[in-house]
């Protein structure tokens, strides 16, 4: 090797270019395409040369990765030909692995080594050997052979995801390999600082900060509200440099309005109605987006805009992240060429690729935030100096109200900030075991280590040590968790993990992204490795289809042929009802921001000042609420109470967002359980919440009891624990803590095959540890994060004050208000009960004897035929279809059909 | 449908195969004419299991689930004690500890006749120790006009009892209220037990036409309409 590296020294005119050299050619080359540095660009050239951290602040397409890697190229330009080795037997010298490049997606990744490379080509085709850097590419999707080739020799620069970093780091050899690095990127740090992705790139920034201490780090991103902090939370200090992108992008927002006046919102509908209007837009557009804010409203929209324009086969593609990824990079690679006429797609396209050609974007549904809809917007026109336009397509009347509102909020330039997680203890537990595999670690000095990062900056002794008494034995004491260990420490106190096969499980458990076990879906074929692969759905979706049931996936109707090892195989299917998977994905909530707009657009309306085309739009229907009920503004709390065949409902509206309003109706509930023992149903919206109850309460006379402030924020505290306990919140969050911490093992399906005696559900877990170790610091974390991050504790202590200086204005309604309609057919419910088990279900079987003894009268279908209803029911359910739209109207019925039937014998509406 | 307030619960007498058998709130048949008690699924050693592959589950569910059956056995003193299937959970739960638990256990009810039909789990984890004087057979396991099974089948002459399945139900009220429930599921030929064994999951079953469940919960058994 040593011998065929003097053999191969290149000829003298090939040798690197001096950093200065480096500046003027790459000055020149950039003039050749064109540009002229921004001061922005200049700038981070400048810091990075001083040896400064920082973070840039610049919208999408406007250069900023050339800002960070041309700075990358001059600052570590190298001083001697002698540092220099070779990539492979025949490529050119380059230097060892001095780059890090973080992105959050795979799908960017092979981008952003496209974009690292040209600069080197280009300028390596005139003077051989002036950039004398390699780039290369290491994600989830690498192959072996690649991962291998790289293990003997790492390219200048590697582009990767946390997740592969952290990997890396869980190697045995991490320090040798990565104390070469001398700078770290991090594309997209608003995608993950307010994540536990986010933690895992503090973390990983403080090792590799011990092996490099000069170690040069740069985030970027997109539009925050707290960009310094943002900032802090990367570097893990203070001293960072924030560098703004000064490139004003033109930005156009406007709304498709309906054609005719809408009373009712219909939170359910996934707005087909609209159909008609996209289609022309569409039409008049050369490329365009379609963002919709689902995987199942995506399906519905490709399949219900081809059957409409069959002509556009071909050029009109689907992209989501249950798809298989070769369908995906075709469509992103078709983008980009221009060869689509448009494309159907969730979040999976919300990051920076470059799609030149798109020139519009249509947004379905409401974006739910200012940051995500200036994030899509940016999808158009996606070069320096071309404008964005983004046009939002209501699915609903009240989301006419959320455009102007959201339209208003950019316009005065409010954004939401986004908060990182505070010290997950999950995350550390993943870590530390990583640290423990990647060469072992000292636990003072990994405690000083990870205090080095924001996460865990005020991370106690105590936590610290649980953590380590954790991984080592289970907990504090030995006696919970006998015969168990997972790292513990050797002679000279340095912690390893011994078991090979725990190293294994480790490595490919790794990662903070939670998902439930899903399925391959591939079509089926005699062949013994079956036909093509369409992607992955849920688990527990086809578990609940019977072979010859069909379902939406991919853009088709597929029939489920059987199931055979982790793998659904399918035939295509016509003409027959398919079901649309549910992809169980949180739902985004409101943000602030939106909501404080939307209200402020609400009091301007109760004022009777219809100033925009879409509040002129939605104009009858807030007239209606104000008829039947009255209007919510920043000085108004309303509430309504109304009986119904379903039990006694109450609705508020503090618009506070979902999560505000899910530990809200908690809190509701469980203090009007605590005089009367009782079972409440919770719906929640982004406008409301809504509490039922199964039996008699007087929600009125009760309300003012229900509304009062806690008397210290330490009682509020207790009380909302308290209605915890009662309900089904904090085990569900315990789901994603326990699949970090390593309690739940994920893997490739036929890794989890083989470790299926392993399989228990988080419930599981979470009732055993309730019941045995309910002192377990997981447990703990499960309620934190629910005060914290769900329910938003601070935001819920706030809004139950302000409250109090709002006018409450409580209605009993006759019939339901277009404001509650949304809410009473919420099929997403929590329940809280105190009621004994006992009388539950004796009340239940009852109830269950009742109706069988009577013909079956009471079903949804009864009522949609329209027999021996009120006619006010059926003019709401006329007005509910959102416009009598063939198509949408039997794509509608034909997926809430096959549901209902499966879901309950009745699918309860409203009796008025 | 006969009930009757026991102290351990509310039970449901159901006739099956000409002969009354009793379904008990901690989920196990009694059959009073021939003083058999049925119990499936225990799954013994499994918190152990995950713990020595690396997983921390807290000891204590082995207790939890031997105080349950002790109780069982006081309260109706059966002459004959039948697992069906999943006694142990794997090899690696066989711990000394469980090990020294099942004989202490076994010590206290040394007149008991012990019957294990092999289930799946068995049949990997390995028969327990001869010293439980347990008679390990294979299914069909025949008692009268029943045949005691691990899996779920029919059989040409008898009436199946088995387990497997851990079956559960899902129970729905006015009010939007729902329950997740462990229940027993009798078909014309066969009757599936819910797991007796803490720390087991449960799989969903749906009402269908000859088909009876008995949900369980809150100390009672619960008669389903049809």
């Amino acid at each position: 090797m040593i011998k065929k590296t003097v053999e191969s020294l290149p000829p003298v005119s090939s040798l690197p270019a001096s950093a200065a050299g480096v500046k003027k050619s790459l000055l020149v080359w950039f003039s050749a395409r064109g540009w002229k540095p921004f001061a922005f660009q200049r700038s981070v050239w400048a810091a990075v040369k001083g040896g400064q951290s920082g973070l840039l602040h610049a919208t999408t397409g406007a250069g900023k990765t050339y800002a960070v890697w041309l700075a990358a190229l001059q600052a570590f330009a190298p001083e001697k030909p002698t540092k220099l080795r070779h990539a492979g037997p025949s490529a050119p010298l380059s230097l060892p692995l001095t780059v890090i490049w973080l992105t959050p997606m795979r799908a960017l990744a092979a981008d952003t080594v496209r974009a690292l490379q040209l600069p080197l080509d280009a300028l390596n085709a005139e003077q051989p050997g002036a950039l004398p850097w390699s780039v290369g590419l290491r994600t989830g999707d690498t192959s072996s052979s690649e991962r291998s080739a790289q293990a003997r020799r790492l390219p200048s620069a590697l582009v990767t995801t946390p997740e592969s970093l952290s990997v890396w780091l869980a190697r045995a050899d991490a320090q040798k390999t990565l104390s070469t690095v001398r700078m770290v990127v991090v594309d997209e740090w608003h995608e993950l600082i307010g994540n536990k992705r986010g933690v895992q790139v503090q973390l990983a920034l403080a090792r590799l900060r011990q092996w490099s201490p000069s170690l040069c780090i740069w985030g970027m991103s997109a539009t925050l509200g707290n960009l310094d902090e943002a900032m802090q939370t990367l570097l893990g200090h203070e001293n960072g440099l924030l560098v703004q992108g000064a490139v004003p992008k033109k930005l156009v927002i406007d709304t498709l309005l309906p054609t005719q006046s809408q009373r009712f919102p219909w939170a359910g509908h996934l707005g087909l109605a609209m159909l008609p209007q996209v289609l022309k837009e569409l039409d008049a557009s050369p490329t365009s987006l379609v963002f919709t804010n689902t995987r199942a409203q995506a399906e519905i929209w490709f399949k219900a805009i081809l059957e409409a324009r069959p002509d556009w086969a071909g050029v009109l593609a689907l992209h989501h992240g249950s798809l298989d990824r070769e369908v995906r990079e075709w469509v992103e690679a078709a983008l980009k060429s221009g060869r689509l006429k448009a494309a159907v797609c969730t979040s999976s396209l919300d990051l920076g690729v470059d799609f030149l050609p798109v020139e519009r974007v249509l947004q379905i549904g409401s974006p739910k935030g200012v940051a995500r809809l200036l994030q899509r917007a940016g999808r158009s026109g996606h070069a320096p100096g071309r404008p964005s336009r983004l046009t939002l397509v209501p699915t609903h009347s009240l989301e006419l109200i959320e455009a102007v509102a959201a339209r208003a909020a950019v316009e005065a330039g409010q954004v939401e900030a986004r908060i990182a997680p505070a010290q997950p203890l999950d995350v550390l537990i993943q870590h530390v075991v990583t640290v423990a595999l990647g060469g072992g670690f000292e636990p003072d000095a990994l405690y000083k280590e990870v205090r080095q990062t924001a996460a865990y900056r005020n991370l106690s002794p105590e936590s610290w040590k649980w953590c380590l008494d954790f991984v080592r034995q289970g907990g504090p004491t030995l006696a919970i968790y006998p015969d168990y260990q997972r790292a513990i420490p050797d002679e000279h106190g340095i912690w390893h993990v011994p078991d090979v096969r725990l190293a294994r499980r480790h490595r490919l458990n790794i990662g903070t992204i939670s998902s439930n076990a899903s399925m391959a879906v591939q079509f089926w074929s005699a062949a013994a490795s079956g036909g093509a692969k369409l992607g992955s759905v849920e688990e527990n979706f086809i578990a609940r289809l019977k072979p010859g049931e069909c379902f939406l996936f991919a853009g088709r109707v597929l029939e489920l042929v059987k199931v055979h090892q982790m793998t659904a195989f399918v035939k295509k299917a016509s003409g027959k009802r398919a079901s649309v998977p549910r992809w169980s994905g949180s739902r985004l909530p409101m943000s602030d921001t939106l909501a404080t707009a939307m209200l402020l657009q609400l009091e301007a309306a109760a004022q009777q000042r219809f100033a925009s085309p879409e509040m002129r739009s939605v104009q009858p229907l807030i007239e209606i609420q104000q008829r039947w009920s009255a209007l919510p503004t920043p000085q108004t709390l309303v509430a309504e109470v109304l009986q119904s065949r379903e039990g006694w409902h109450l609705f508020l509206y503090p618009f506070a967002g979902r999560n505000v309003h899910l530990g809200l109706a908690n809190l509701l509930a469980w203090r009007a359980a605590r005089e009367q023992p009782g079972t409440f149903s919770i719906a929640i919206n982004d406008y409301g919440l809504e509490l039922l109850s199964a039996g008699e309460i007087d929600w009125a006379k009760r309300l003012p009891d229900l509304l009062a402030p806690a008397v210290s924020d330490a009682a509020l505290l207790e009380e909302v624990l308290a209605s915890l306990n009662a309900s089904e919140l904090a085990r569900r969050r315990f789901r994603d803590i326990a699949r970090v911490s390593g309690l739940i093992f994920q893997g490739t399906p036929a890794e989890r095959k083989s470790s299926r005696q392993l399989q228990a559900s988080s419930q599981l877990f979470y009732d055993v540890f309730r019941k045995y170790d309910p002192s377990n610091q997981l447990l703990l974390q499960a309620d934190q994060e629910l005060l914290n991050d769900e329910l938003e504790i601070g935001r819920l202590s706030a809004s139950l004050a302000r409250m109090q200086l709002q006018q409450r204005v409580l209605k009993n309604l006759e019939r339901p208000s277009p404001f509650c309609f949304p809410l009473m057919v919420e099929r997403f419910r929590e329940q809280l009960s105190n009621e004994s088990l006992a009388d539950r279900i004796a009340r239940m079987v009852q109830q269950l004897e009742a109706a069988a003894g009577q013909p079956t009268q009471t079903s949804g279908a009864a009522l949609r035929k329209g027999t021996n209803t009120p006619e006010c029911v059926d003019e709401v359910q006329k007005t509910l279809a959102f416009a009598q739209d063939t198509l949408s109207a039997s794509t509608a019925k034909t997926s809430g059909r096959v549901r209902t039937s499966r879901r309950k014998p009745s699918r309860p509406l409203p009796l008025l | 449908m006969i009930t009757s307030h026991t102290a351990v619960g509310k039970s449901v007498a159901v006739s099956c195969a000409g002969e009354v058998l009793w379904l008990l709130p901690e989920r196990a048949i009694w059959w009073p004419a021939q003083r058999v008690l049925w119990i499936a699924d225990l799954h013994l050693g499994k918190a152990a299991t995950y713990r020595a592959l690396g997983q921390p589950v807290p000891a204590g569910t082995t207790r939890e689930n031997l105080e349950r059956l002790n109780q069982l056995l006081h309260h109706y003193q059966p002459t004959q004690l039948v697992f069906l299937g999943d006694f142990l959970h794997a090899a690696k739960g066989r711990t000394p500890s469980l090990l020294n638990a099942l004989a202490e256990w076994r010590e206290q009810h040394h007149a008991l006749q012990c019957v294990l039909v092999r289930g799946n789990h068995d049949s990997r984890a390995g028969d327990p120790p001869a010293s439980l004087r347990m008679e390990v057979v294979d299914e069909p396991y025949l008692m009268g006009p029943f045949a005691a099974c691990h899996h779920p089948q029919n059989h040409a002459t008898h009436f199946v009892l088995a387990g497997h399945l851990h079956p559960a139900l899902n129970l729905r009220g006015s009010g939007r209220d729902q329950l997740r429930l462990a229940c027993f599921c009798f078909e014309p030929r066969l009757a599936v037990l819910p797991a007796f064994g803490e720390f087991t999951g449960g799989w969903t079953v749906t009402s269908q036409p000859d088909r009876q469940l008995y949900a369980v919960g809150g100390q009672a058994v619960w008669r389903l309409p049809e």
